[in-house]
């Protein structure tokens, strides 16, 4: 239980469907894990849990030291542990500055100061305009979300989700549907953070796992099937089954 | 400080110009008893303030927190009632401290209605608003030996209104009821708006744009949401104390489920998220509703049809219509 994020023979079952079985992953300090697998292999249910966006059926997940299955989903964020989504989640309506400010106010206090001003929080717009410029959508600060294009979108999730000062953030397909050069632009951010916090990310691209991930992790039907670094796993006989079938 | 020190931020404040209109406007809305003496158009328009703050109230919860209730009239009723008991039984004179008691009284109830409510979301959430809204208008409506029951709660007292010591007015006066009415709601509407352009309000927002990205900020939505909750029933009750106050009756009908859908129908007639909006839209609304039942008993039809044309031809409310002729200035 000395690792930084663990998961102890965490199970869900959808009926009788195992969508995550008996997993046991250790996750480190900092460095980015991918976890990768075929269609159907549990990889966004596994994280679900972890995030509390659903509960798990048993097992257990511990967090520097203490128990964390199962906790409220904010207050997992104040510890630490944030997320994006494969579908893109933001505040359509409100502009990206106050969808990257809320999440920083969410974080740092002054949610219940009904007689202030907005502007009063001078450290939490401090700190949004660093996310913004460090993630290159300054440009952007007074465009609703809604009519930013879909690559920016991403990235503005990936704001929010940074203005939550995460230990460990999970990347849900950060990259689904976008072009080569924001993909480039994305991988970089994501390999950048991932000397300051650990980063745990869920990928199809394959040329893009291989080339930034430290470690990965390769699930299927719900358990783990192989891990370790990139040129391990490319090498390995169960994960090429495991995307191609078996030779006959 | 890196980066600019100006916030992009969809709320504007208000331009001198606008503020400068605002202030003239309550100005000639204070002066209008003293110029004009018709006691049947000045209830009319405490009538209409009344049921601006009702619909106000319900617009934090629609329009702000993205929480649909059904019969928000309901707790306009809890507070009518409650401030109406108080003076019969308790105090024929203590206005002020009858509307706290009935204020108060609105809060206590709408705590653990709202805690069972924000348990749930979108249609579970206004279902419930509906259950709790019919429970409310039942018992009402069937303790007789209190309520008064079909008959209503009648001879309620008209306090005089002492501020410091001193008798301003009298609340059986209709020039005076408007006026308390007015400072009262505009007080309400500054507070109110107030509130939502502070961090406080930023949450309810994100909660409306997006419950799940808010509660994966760090948003604790289902505290959030009984906030709202609160603020807006708390608002609500305000509005019961007026309405008592100025009508000196109320019955099980103001809290049944159709004067519910009237007081959404004022939201959405004067425009959602606006506070100002639904305000407006109480005065089309109440205006509409007295034009027509002098000319036949059956308004509730033409009030419909009116309803149908308006909301196809003015989806977004009287507000919308301001950013259409706003269009047109600059084409």
């Amino acid at each position: 239980m000395n690792a930084f994020l663990c998961t102890d023979n965490l199970c869900r079952h959808f009926g009788g469907v195992m969508a995550t079985n008996r997993l046991c992953i250790e996750f480190e300090k900092t460095g980015l894990r991918s976890i990768i697998g075929p269609n159907g292999a549990g990889k966004t249910t596994f994280i679900n849990i972890i995030t509390g966006r659903i509960p798990a059926s048993s097992g257990k997940v511990h967090f520097q030291g203490a128990e964390i299955t199962n906790k409220p989903t904010h207050e997992l964020v104040k510890l630490g542990i944030c997320r994006t989504f494969q579908i893109t989640s933001i505040f359509n309506n409100l502009t990206v500055f106050e969808n990257v400010r809320i999440a920083k106010q969410a974080n740092s206090g002054g949610s219940l100061r009904i007689f202030s001003t907005k502007k009063s929080l001078k450290k939490v717009a401090c700190d949004t305009w660093v996310i913004l410029e460090r993630l290159g959508l300054k440009d952007l600060a007074g465009l609703p979300a809604k009519n930013m294009s879909y690559g920016d979108q991403r990235i503005l999730e990936v704001a929010i989700a940074l203005a939550g000062d995460p230990e460990i953030l999970f990347l849900d397909e950060p990259t689904a549907g976008m072009s080569p050069a924001e993909t480039k632009h994305i991988s970089d951010l994501i390999k950048g953070l991932s000397k300051e916090i650990s980063i745990v990310l869920v990928e199809h691209d394959m040329d893009m796992v291989m080339r930034i991930s430290d470690k990965i992790t390769v699930l299927h039907y719900g358990s783990i099937i192989a891990e370790g670094a990139p040129e391990e796993i490319r090498t390995n006989q169960l994960v090429r089954e495991a995307y191609l079938g078996k030779d006959t | 400080m890196s980066g600019s020190p100006s916030m992009p931020d969809s709320h504007t404040s208000l331009s001198p110009l606008k503020l400068i209109g605002l202030v003239v406007l309550f100005i000639a809305l204070a002066l209008l008893p003293f110029v004009w003496g018709n006691r049947f158009y000045i209830s009319l328009i405490t009538e209409i303030m009344i049921y601006g703050l009702l619909a106000m109230s319900l617009d934090v919860l629609l329009g702000y927190t993205g929480l649909l209730s059904f019969m928000h009239n309901a707790y306009l009723g809890i507070g009518a009632y409650v401030v109406g008991l108080f003076l019969i039984h308790v105090s024929p004179t203590s206005l002020w401290l009858a509307c706290l008691v009935g204020v108060v009284f609105t809060g206590l109830v709408a705590l653990p209605v709202g805690w069972i409510q924000v348990r749930t979301g979108g249609l579970a959430f206004a279902l419930l608003t509906l259950a709790f809204g019919m429970m409310f208008y039942t018992i009402v409506w069937k303790w007789y030996g209190l309520t008064g029951g079909d008959d209503g709660l009648m001879g309620v007292p008209s306090p005089d209104i002492q501020l410091f010591g001193w008798s301003v007015g009298n609340t059986g006066n209709p020039a005076h009821m408007y006026l308390l009415t007015l400072f009262v709601v505009a007080i309400a509407l500054i507070l109110t708006r107030r509130i939502i352009s502070s961090p406080f309000g930023a949450v309810l927002e994100a909660i409306r744009e997006n419950e799940e990205r808010a509660a994966f900020v760090g948003i604790n939505v289902r505290r959030y949401k009984l906030f709202g909750w609160m603020l807006a029933c708390v608002l609500a009750g305000t509005a019961g104390a007026l309405y008592i106050l100025c009508k000196g009756y109320i019955g099980p009908v103001t809290m049944s489920a159709f004067a519910g859908a009237g007081v959404l129908m004022m939201v959405l007639l004067g425009g959602l998220g606006t506070l100002w909006g639904p305000i407006v839209g109480a005065g089309i609304f109440i205006y509409i509703q007295d034009y027509i039942s002098t000319m036949t008993e059956h308004w509730e039809i033409f009030l419909g049809i009116v309803v149908i044309f308006l909301v196809l031809f003015m989806p977004t409310g009287f507000v919308g219509l301001g950013n259409f002729f706003k269009r047109l200035r600059k084409d």
